[in-house]
């Protein structure tokens, strides 16, 4: 198993009555700051990261969130890069794993490849690539891309990514988003075969796509594991089947809020407020109009999801849930290590997850606490949970080869798009270049 | 293909089109006798009306369906991929359908379509219509951000009254919970369908061009529309050499449906006229 760090980078100090009174995270007034509350949330941030990095953990994680209050990480790259230099220099082996740059909304396509490649080269070859395809408001509202363009425009860019990383010529590239006459990026990744995620919520499109193409598939469980997993673990196991590929636990990645302490007592007076926090003022603060918007989800989802919203479990309750609802629903998991193991290893062996991001940091958490949940963790949880799969004779094709991990190639496989055909859309003609 | 089916009386056919050379069908819902008159529905699809069939008494009604908003065809939208193509291939429909010189009339997107149909080909329409048209834009008069609204919000969005009978008629449910899914579906689709042309803000340069339009136009605007501000149909009489405006009281983005007579009587006053 391997285990990450998972953090936002949300701002620590909003008013006790900030959910009343504001209309979403996604909208609110900047006046609400101020540049110590600012500069300390993001510090914190940067520098549990770095806590982590020494402290064990298989890999930083970090995602993309613009406009926001519940994460000020407008682009993950900016972070992960200075997380790839410092641990280089800290002679740290671990992963640098953004979450990363959704690709249904980036209007730069070319610059995320050579993002993801100065990564990887500062991190002398320890980047995971992972790709979201875009959050409804960020990709529509933050960056005016209309929804319903989303997911092809995420096929074509993730083409166009592959292949800037990967084609040894210069190539041009006319697709139906984007045109360029030359694409020959430097520097390219140090890996020849840099590990490639996506990041969703359980679109079965998605999860096919990731079967198909060998990339690794990360579940963001916000709405309640307890009521989710077992549809949407089930759902990927089974396509798996279908697509015929092995039930290799490492291609699934699970991102759990987990708070320990010393006690299960002591862990709900440490972080109960802090969680009610994050998920009131957070994820509960999204409106559902901006998580699905028109022609964002397939019009077969839209008529499933409304018969059964089953995928989007304790969400619409979010806005009001106490730590008491938080916990039965399974989106956060709190209490003692061994408590916290014991969940916590329980939902990976009964899903097949080789890859657990643990959400350490969240809401208003101080520096200290999360510090302390960082390194407890570190300490008495993560050793013996890292050993699970261990006993078996899975390869992880989905980590870097300087980490221990033996990645496999892309292979081709259907897009994000429904009713679109298989890809590469990119044209093969080469740029004769004098 | 032709269907038949009865509803708010004249008997509908559906005619489907084929356009783009053959990569794209387009349809059209067709009712009525007389000369042509094209409607073009606004972003959540197309339902046919009361307004629809009294405009059918006294012309033959295409109504087109948007790529992407016919029942089993739902990926047609991604086949144009650029506002001007779409309007090429409503050119190739409306000529497909022998239409010469049809009235044109457009509801909210499709009082857009419509606007930028006659933009590119002047000549297109023998008069035109414009109820509540997106397609203009001025940072002091905001229109509102319909494709984050949340569903109750829609209602009063479109109506100044959604309490009223009118309203209720067209945002009612169909009972049985798989209908209704699926109705949900099919609007939320359409509703993205006709976002790829107008989001994030609707207005793709048609103030470049609208001076191009040279037929007559009439304008009509619910007084309390909410979603695209009345202060619009100046903007649209300013811009077109040949405009005149009507303004509805008490009555929202939705003329035709929450002010059904006034409508009528605004645009059959229009329709035989002489401008």
């Amino acid at each position: 198993m391997k285990i990450t760090l998972f953090e936002q980078a949300p701002y620590r100090y909003l008013a006790d009555d900030f959910e009343k009174k504001y209309e979403s995270c996604n909208s609110t007034p900047y006046s609400v700051t101020t540049s110590d509350g600012v500069y300390s949330s993001m510090r914190d941030f940067m520098d549990e990261l770095m806590v982590a990095a020494r402290s064990g953990y298989d890999g930083l994680a970090v995602t993309e969130h613009a406009q926001s209050s519940y994460d000020m990480v407008a682009n993950p790259d900016l972070v992960a890069s200075a997380l790839a230099y410092m641990t280089e220099t800290e002679a740290l082996d671990v992963a640098i794993f953004p979450m990363g740059r959704s690709l249904g909304k980036a209007r730069e396509p070319v610059r995320v490849a050579e993002e993801y490649a100065s990564i990887d080269v500062l991190s002398g070859g320890r980047l995971v690539a992972g790709f979201p395809i875009g959050l409804h408001y960020d990709a529509s509202i933050n960056n005016g891309i209309p929804p319903i363009e989303i997911r092809p425009r995420f096929d074509e860019n993730l083409e166009l990514i592959l292949r800037a990383w990967n084609d040894p010529e210069p190539f041009v590239h006319n697709g139906r988003f984007f045109q360029y006459p030359q694409v020959n990026i430097w520097p390219r990744p140090l890996q020849p075969r840099v590990p490639v995620w996506i990041t969703g919520i359980g679109n079965p499109r998605t999860m096919q796509m990731c079967l198909e193409r060998n990339f690794g598939f990360n579940y963001l469980s916000w709405f309640g594991a307890k009521l989710t997993g077992k549809r949407i673990f089930d759902r990927f196991w089974e396509i798996a089947d279908q697509v015929g590929v092995p039930r290799n636990p490492y291609r699934l990645g699970f991102t759990q809020t987990i708070a320990v302490a010393e006690t299960d007592e002591q862990a709900e007076k440490d972080y109960a407020r802090h969680l009610e926090y994050a998920f009131q003022k957070g994820l509960g603060s999204i409106p559902a109009q901006k998580l699905a918007m028109p022609g964002g989800i397939d019009i077969r989802g839209v008529q499933a999801l409304v018969k059964d919203p089953g995928d989007f479990g304790l969400y619409n309750q979010m806005r009001t849930a106490t730590f008491r609802d938080l916990v039965d629903a399974g989106v956060v998991i709190c209490g003692s290590p061994a408590t916290v193991y014991e969940q916590v290893r329980e939902f990976c062996s009964q899903y097949g997850i080789g890859t657990l991001h643990a959400m350490l940091g969240f809401g208003s958490l101080p520096r200290d606490l999360a510090m302390k949940n960082i390194q407890l963790f570190a300490q008495e949880v993560a050793p013996k949970l890292r050993e699970l799969w261990s006993d078996t004779d899975h390869a992880n094709h989905w980590w870097p080869q300087r980490l221990g991990g033996d990645p496999t190639p892309v292979t081709p496989g259907v897009g994000a798009t429904e009713d679109t055909p298989a890809s590469s859309t990119t044209v093969k003609a080469k740029v004769a270049v004098k | 293909m032709t269907t038949t089916k009865e509803e708010f009386g004249p008997s509908i056919t559906e005619e489907a089109v084929s356009v783009w050379n053959g990569k794209l069908t387009i349809r059209a819902k067709i009712a009525g006798a007389g000369p042509p008159l094209v409607y073009l529905h606004p972003a959540n699809g197309l339902r046919w009306d009361l307004f629809l069939s009294h405009l059918a008494q006294s012309h033959t009604v295409y109504a087109i369906e948007f790529p992407g908003t016919s029942a089993g065809d739902p990926y047609a939208i991604h086949l144009i991929d650029s506002l001007a193509d779409m309007v090429l291939a409503y050119e190739e429909v409306l000529r497909s359908l022998g239409l010469e010189r049809p009235v044109l009339v457009g509801q909210s997107f499709g009082g857009m379509l419509a606007a930028e149909l006659a933009s590119t080909f002047p000549t297109i329409a023998s008069k035109i219509v414009l109820l509540s048209p997106l397609g203009l834009w001025r940072e002091d008069l905001p229109i509102a951000r319909w494709l984050e609204a949340a569903p109750e919000e829609m209602a009063t969005l479109l109506f100044h009254d959604p309490a009223g009978a009118a309203a209720q008629s067209m945002l009612a449910l169909p009972e049985d919970p798989d209908i209704a899914a699926a109705a949900i579906a099919a609007q939320t689709w359409a509703t993205g369908a006709t976002a790829k042309f107008c989001w994030p803000i609707p207005d793709r340069g048609l103030r470049g061009r609208i001076h191009r339009v040279s037929a007559p136009v009439l304008v009509v605007w619910g007084k309390e529309d909410s979603l695209v501000p009345v202060g619009y149909a100046d903007e649209w009489a300013n811009e077109i050499s040949d405009a005149q405006v009507a303004v509805i009281d008490t009555c929202g983005h939705i003329a035709q449906v929450e002010k059904l007579d006034e409508t009528i009587e605004k645009v059959d006053a229009f329709l035989v006229g002489n401008s």
